[in-house]
């Protein structure tokens, strides 16, 4: 019966090895989530120095519905994630392409890949308020001097302009971890159907619409959904460089849900944007973990 | 079709793949090169039109100052490295054997488990941003290096467990079978013969558990004041003040993000194949 008693240790051990790590998610996590659930239907006061909770219904997810402000925020929020995962996915499967080309596969090109991926959202944020500066800022020389422009622009005080740049600066910064991940599934292509496909006489863009494209679907799916998520994370370029302006052009929902928590202090107010943006997260993450399962399975289950 | 003609047609895609690899390095570098040269050129200089590049204006003094005039930066540099090594070294410790035991130690439902755990990844911030900010405050702990410590282990706990428990999948039943008719048991298994082979992968889960942790601001706007403020925060916060003295602010930006560019570039490998790997394995 050795084998009985092997597999029981086992298990034992794996309970025991599995413990520290679930208490402290289920202490830093779960709590907060239980709790930022309970706090959305109650109406939160901060009365010296502590706080006074009242249940309201759902008087918050009510007021939600009429608030322009937060129908703003759920409009730009679904243009700048739509934007960025388009422009994130497309030209993240460009460079994964031009690296998994025998020409790019010098490694220098992943130093250019895992650089932009390491830099701090906030140090990029910040560069960006410069390379934009209205006065000094070298976009506004550089394109005076190729013609482009008459008189420098102030890039962020405009609506669309600010969207647009904001837009670029978070694309400019999630590109490389899209790239990577695509170009792991590159290269994973099986080389023999690339071969099969040539030996039939099929050309490049044929090899690429019929080859690459359909093996690549699961994983350019994982990306679609895994950057739709993180767009709907992005607050550091908004924080320093527009805070929500001109005229909350910029205030998207995660944003939002900030100002209204914590410069307004309606707490409550502020969980019940905060679990949208929670309900929609835990909908996507449901997509990825199903993308992820092997084909077989899906189709069983 | 010709030989000579496909042979062209190759030239012409070889062409376009090199414009575009340009392209690439290009869009890439110039932000990054443009940080470097601006903290390196005295402020006449930069505020010119067009800046002037003559080499007499290149200068090492816009990072003296900042490293003098701003003790903020020091101790933020300080509490980052703190908070980012606390929760590496603790997420690691913890996290190992978790992923061990959801990879090999028969748990129930270890991967609807593990799942969750990667699940937890995703959580935006702002979900439990508020309980969590109300119950630290009401500990006293606000400003405190340990809470957000804390804080961001819970971030980087999923992390490590989901690239580990990729490679722990891997391991070829056999070896721990043959430690068990040894006589060794599962921990002394697990410490002795699996860990010594894990070093690579526990090394690309170390580095991108430190690299989220540095960089990380949003709670650590919402959880310090001052004492415990990390880099990202004294950067945003110098970018208002100092929001003239473009070369100071470049600086300190540079200052801030070395140590993770250069762990990025020295484990770029481990990075390409540990992490973009495990996040579409099942």
């Amino acid at each position: 019966m050795s084998s009985t008693s092997f597999e029981r240790r086992r298990r034992r051990a794996g309970l025991l090895f599995v413990a520290p790590a679930a208490i402290v998610l289920l202490a830093i996590l779960a709590y907060p989530i239980v709790e930022s659930f309970i706090l959305s239907t109650q109406s939160v006061r901060l009365v010296a120095g502590g706080v006074t909770k009242e249940w309201n219904s759902f008087a918050n997810y009510i007021r939600l519905a009429g608030d322009e402000t937060f129908r703003r925020a759920v409009v730009n929020t679904m243009i700048f994630s739509f934007g960025e995962v388009a422009l994130v996915v497309s030209i993240g499967l460009a460079v994964a392409l031009l690296l998994n080309h025998p020409l790019g596969r010098w490694g220098f090109f992943r130093i250019m890949l895992v650089v932009p991926w390491a830099i701090a959202p906030v140090a990029n944020a910040v560069l960006w308020k410069w390379i934009l500066n209205s006065n000094y800022g070298i976009l506004n020389g550089l394109l005076k001097s190729l013609g482009l422009i008459e008189y420098y622009q102030v890039w962020l005080a405009r609506p669309w302009s600010a969207f647009g740049f904001l837009l670029l600066i978070d694309v400019w910064k999630s590109v490389p971890f899209i790239a990577l991940l695509l170009l792991a599934g590159l290269q994973r292509v099986p080389q023999s159907l690339y071969k099969a496909a040539y030996m039939d006489g099929a050309g490049r863009w044929q090899a690429f619409r019929h080859v690459t494209l359909p093996t690549m679907r699961s994983a350019l799916a994982i990306a679609v959904v895994l950057q739709t998520i993180w767009s709907l994370r992005v607050f550091e370029i908004i924080f320093v460089l527009t805070r929500g302006g001109p005229a909350d052009a910029t205030v998207l929902m995660n944003f939002l849900a900030y100002r209204v928590t914590f410069n307004f202090l309606d707490i409550g107010y502020g969980a019940a944007i905060a679990n949208i943006i929670f309900a929609l997260t835990f909908l996507l993450a449901i997509t990825y973990v199903w993308l992820m399962q092997p084909r077989k399975r899906r189709i069983s289950s | 079709m010709s030989f000579a003609s496909a042979r062209s047609r190759d030239r012409g895609f070889r062409v376009l793949v090199v414009v575009g690899l340009i392209l690439f390095v290009v869009w890439s570098a110039a932000p990054i090169l443009w940080l470097i040269v601006s903290s390196l050129m005295q402020q006449q200089a930069l505020i010119v039109q067009p800046p002037d590049f003559s080499l007499g204006n290149f200068t090492l003094e816009n990072f003296t100052e900042v490293i003098v005039s701003a003790a903020a930066l020091g101790r933020g540099i300080l509490n980052s490295f703190i908070v980012a090594l606390f929760s590496t070294a603790v997420a690691l410790v913890i996290g190992a054997p978790a992923a061990y035991a959801l990879a090999r130690l028969a748990v129930p439902r270890a991967n609807a488990l593990a799942f969750l755990v990667l699940a937890t990844q995703m959580l935006p911030g702002i979900a439990i941003a508020i309980p969590l900010f109300l119950v630290i405050s009401r500990l006293g702990l606000i400003d405190n290096v340990l809470a957000l410590g804390l804080v961001y282990l819970s971030f980087n706990l999923p992390i490590v467990i989901w690239i580990l428990r990729g490679f722990f999948l891997a391991i070829p039943e056999g070896i721990e079978k043959a430690a068990a008719v040894d006589g060794a048991g599962v921990v002394g298994t697990f410490l002795h013969i699996v860990l010594p082979i894990s070093i690579p992968p526990l090394g690309a889960a170390a580095v991108f558990a430190f690299v989220e942790a540095w960089n990380e601001f949003f709670f650590a706007l919402i959880l310090t004041r001052q004492d415990a403020q990390t880099v990202p925060l004294v950067i945003a916060q110098f970018a208002g003040q100092y929001q003239t003295l473009f070369g100071q602010m470049m600086a300190a930006a540079a200052i801030s993000i070395a140590p993770v560019i250069a762990l990025a570039i020295i484990f770029r490998n481990q990075i390409v194949r540990g992490f973009a790997d495990g996040m579409m394995k099942g």
